[in-house]
């Protein structure tokens, strides 16, 4: 019954009332919240588009506190509901299958966002070398040297060793 | 000099010093230990997945420590370290890359304010493992807040060096680490290049450079985490810049934040985060300035001083 609404919320064949009522469950009811995400897959995957929304929103989470500014496009909910060409209630088939690649999509089991969610890779953001000359003042004034031992010498090893060699 | 100076007062505190926690007692284990030991060994370093592996050599000489490091593979680096300068050898020939002499030592305020580490990590004594063959006592610092990161430490039980440290986040991963694969410690340290060493120390010409004078900008910074305290304020010239840039530095005791200030070129609009290991680096031009704050702190620290940079007048 609940399935059915959400999937007729999604095709935008509610009338306001119900829907408000179904976004209230919506909201506290954390099954339903699990077929609402189902459901956009599925669609998403039968319409085969280039980004799969899984829940990805903890892996967001995590990277966003490492980005200065996100833009990401905004979907509306009217411009969904008016993409949506099949009905969210698909075959069991399907079902199935999707069921089988969300499993695969958690940051977990799947290597690519497994890796993109690694600390030790996070390439796009490693320093240039035009910093350099900040690390090295930072370096040699730093007095966590003196507690840090090996880590904070390697770090004025390397900018040393890259910075502008004084005349 | 510094290192002297850092144990006189070290000294001085001693006696009341061993009534601290273990905490205190941990980070001056490591300072001392660090400075007065020989050593030499090979050490790995791996950050941002890369593995770097480097030969240190530290000996205490009549004429205060010299510390050698070479880099053994990618290219080739090998830095020399005396008495403040650092040296890197370019084409076989001896070059003075940094001097610190002139500069403010380590700081007494920041010991005075030491114990506030104990507020600011929690810290564990969390088993004994071996290291390079030798035994050390693993140490946690857990963080209490996520404005800075948390550090495990494993210190020789003997002499109190650091054999191995990571640096972890907030959920635990690793961002960087060190430890030694191979030590020798005290006497049977390699000094068989401490001769040469001496000796091209001094033959180099010093590299003249202007002393810093501490001094009072009126730039302010108010969203600091709490326990970071000011441990100097210069105006240092820096390669590249037209104008001299305004450090200011500021610790809690373990790690330490740098905040610059400089005219900003026409046009730039810059707004950049970058990271390498532990050290994360922020850049911003807001107004006439360019602000750029770099630490050992998550990227979410550094962001977070740097939108609070006031210019408040003297």
């Amino acid at each position: 019954m609940m399935k059915n609404k959400i999937s007729a919320l999604m095709d935008g064949e509610l009338f306001t009332d119900e829907a408000n009522h179904i976004i209230e469950q919506l909201k506290s009811q954390s099954s339903a919240q699990q077929d609402w995400q189902i459901y956009h897959l599925i669609g998403d995957v039968l319409r085969q588009p280039e980004v799969i929304t899984a829940d990805v929103s903890k892996v967001v989470h995590e990277r966003l506190q490492f980005e200065p500014l996100v833009v990401a496009p905004q979907r509306s909910m009217t411009e969904k509901a008016r993409n949506i060409a099949l009905s969210a209630a698909a075959s069991l088939m399907a079902v199935v299958a999707v069921s089988w690649m969300a499993m695969q999509a958690t940051p977990n089991k799947s290597p690519q966002l497994a890796l993109q969610t690694s600390p030790l890779s996070r390439a796009s953001f490693v320093l240039k070398p035009q910093v350099n000359a900040y690390l090295a003042a930072h370096q040699e004034l730093s007095p966590s040297s003196d507690v840090q031992g090996g880590s904070a010498f390697i770090r004025t090893t390397i900018y040393s060793a890259t910075e502008d060699v004084a005349p | 000099m510094r290192w002297l100076l850092y144990i006189c007062f070290l000294a001085s505190l001693n006696g009341y010093a061993e009534e601290q926690a273990s905490s205190h007692d941990w980070l001056k284990t490591l300072a001392f230990a660090g400075h007065g030991t020989d050593f030499s060994g090979d050490f790995v370093y791996q950050h941002n997945s890369q593995v770097e592996t480097f030969r240190i050599s530290h000996i205490v000489a009549s004429d205060s420590e010299y510390e050698k490091v070479i880099s053994l593979d990618g290219p080739k680096q090998e830095i020399v370290r005396h008495h403040g300068r650092t040296w890197c050898y370019l084409n076989h020939k001896m070059v003075q890359v940094a001097n610190q002499q002139g500069y403010a030592k380590f700081p007494s305020r920041l010991l005075a304010n030491i114990s506030d580490l104990k507020v600011l990590y929690r810290v564990q004594e969390v088993g004994k493992e071996q290291v390079a063959g030798y035994l050390t006592q693993v140490v946690l610092m857990q963080s209490i807040d996520n404005l800075r990161y948390s550090h495990k430490i494993w210190v020789h039980s003997d002499t109190g060096l650091l054999l191995k440290a990571a640096v972890l986040d907030d959920k635990n991963n690793v961002l960087e680490q060190y430890l030694f694969t191979q030590l020798k410690i005290g006497a049977s340290a390699d000094r068989a290049w401490l001769a040469s060493a001496q000796a091209d120390v001094k033959i180099t010409p010093s590299v003249k450079t202007e002393a810093l004078h501490d001094i009072k900008s009126g730039w302010v910074v108010d969203g600091l985490p709490p326990g970071f305290v000011k441990v100097q304020e210069i105006m240092r010239p820096m390669s590249k810049k037209h104008a001299p840039v305004i450090q200011m530095i500021y610790s809690d005791g373990f790690s330490a934040i740098s905040v610059f200030i400089e005219p900003s070129d026409e046009d730039d609009d810059k707004d950049d985060l970058s990271s390498r290991g532990s050290v994360n680096l922020y850049q911003k031009v807001v107004g006439l300035h360019l602000y750029t704050v770099v630490g050992e702190v998550p990227a979410r620290t550094v962001m977070q001083v740097l939108d609070s940079i006031r210019f408040k007048g003297n």
